[in-house]
């Protein structure tokens, strides 16, 4: 069930709504658009999120909890100019999933993010807007290096990170203060 | 006056700014909100990764709802002072007119009072609202007067958020008021 704080706005609420993400960059792949999320985002971010596909992101979460991580992540772009992205397919502006460019509470520094829908897995889409995050963090924004926090037994996320040319950092998963792998991604050891 | 900027609107009155909160904001937010000053509005086991989430769902609301709270700023000197706006946050059973003055340097002006008029009034008269409400503890007297002082009035009937303690009081339309 949805819950009345999930409701899009109307009016000039809606306007706002719109002109604030406008402000939110647009990336676009191949396949795939990044934009900025919409509340009617959250039903598919709150499937993710209150299920066992969020194990190795701090989940399961109840549904109020991921109606708190989503504000956080959407509040990263007023906050620090970057923030989440919904991932639609071009071809049919389905959903299918979330890629981020940001830096949690606690985290030492910005990290590139992804989780796709259950339907969206297995098509290299979650490879795909990495890339184009990516991208966006060198060449737009010009970071010098950023890493993705990875669980120990998150296999999938681990073989994407592998195969996006990222490496593990030693000394920043040593000085993390729970066990995650740190994977460094830099502007010259892209894949 | 209500002027766009950056989208979000910027609301001006005698004294004061109602801003969009930005970057600058978090430490002073977060000095207010860890301090005894809020004990009234959040729970007692609290820490600065909490008030770091609470921070993002006030402002994140500009983004997902197109309305949210916005940062009290002195007019001239540009110092904030705290937060008033209109919100929903998760398990409200009606969007809220909430106001906080973040010290108490800042109290007694009649602040809290002129910037929680303007929020109202842009909660009916741009938003459309057509009835909105705060909710307050049990307890917290400064809060109380000042929603009878904006007119409003205590709804027994309303659903309540949470554990069922808050009251709710109700405020009328601005032109009732006129």
């Amino acid at each position: 069930m949805s819950f009345a704080w999930e409701m899009p706005p109307v009016g000039r609420a809606a306007e706002t709504a719109m002109a604030v993400a406008a402000t939110v960059p647009v990336l676009e792949s191949a396949r795939l658009r990044l934009r900025a999320p919409d509340v009617r985002d959250f039903a598919a971010y709150a499937e993710i999120f209150t299920s066992d596909r969020a194990r190795h992101m701090g989940g399961p979460y109840s549904r109020e909890g991921a109606w708190h991580d989503f504000c956080q992540a959407v509040a990263s772009w007023m906050l620090r100019g970057m923030g989440v992205w919904s991932i639609e397919r071009k071809a049919d502006g389905v959903l299918v999933g979330f890629g981020y460019l940001w830096q949690e509470f606690g985290d030492p520094e910005p990290e590139i993010g992804w989780v796709l829908t259950e339907a969206a897995e297995g098509k290299g889409y979650a490879r795909e807007a990495a890339e184009a995050i990516r991208a966006h963090a060198f060449d737009t924004l010009g970071m010098a290096t950023v890493v993705s926090y990875v669980d120990h037994d998150n296999g999938r996320s681990i073989a994407l990170a592998e195969r996006l040319g990222a490496v593990r950092d030693p000394g920043a998963e040593a000085a993390m203060a729970d066990p995650v792998r740190v994977y460094r991604h830099r502007p010259e050891g892209r894949a | 006056m209500t002027v766009a900027l950056s989208g979000i609107p910027l609301i001006e009155t005698e004294r004061l700014v109602l801003r969009a909160p930005g970057p600058q904001d978090w430490e002073p937010y977060a000095a207010f909100i860890l301090s005894d000053r809020a004990d009234f509005i959040r729970p007692a086991e609290f820490d600065r990764g909490l008030a770091w989430r609470a921070f993002c769902h006030a402002t994140g609301m500009w983004v997902v709802r197109g309305y949210g709270s916005f940062v009290i700023a002195d007019r001239v000197t540009g110092a904030t002072l705290g937060m008033t706006g209109p919100w929903h946050p998760e398990g409200w059973p009606e969007p809220e007119i909430g106001w906080t003055i973040w010290s108490t340097e800042a109290e007694g002006k009649g602040i809290a009072a002129e910037a929680a008029r303007a929020a109202i009034d842009f909660a009916f008269r741009d938003l459309g609202w057509p009835t909105a409400i705060s909710y307050i503890a049990p307890g917290n007297e400064r809060s109380i007067a000042l929603a009878k002082r904006l007119g409003a009035v205590q709804d027994t009937t309303a659903p309540r958020p949470g554990d069922g303690s808050a009251l709710v009081f109700r405020h009328p339309k601005p032109e009732a008021l006129a």
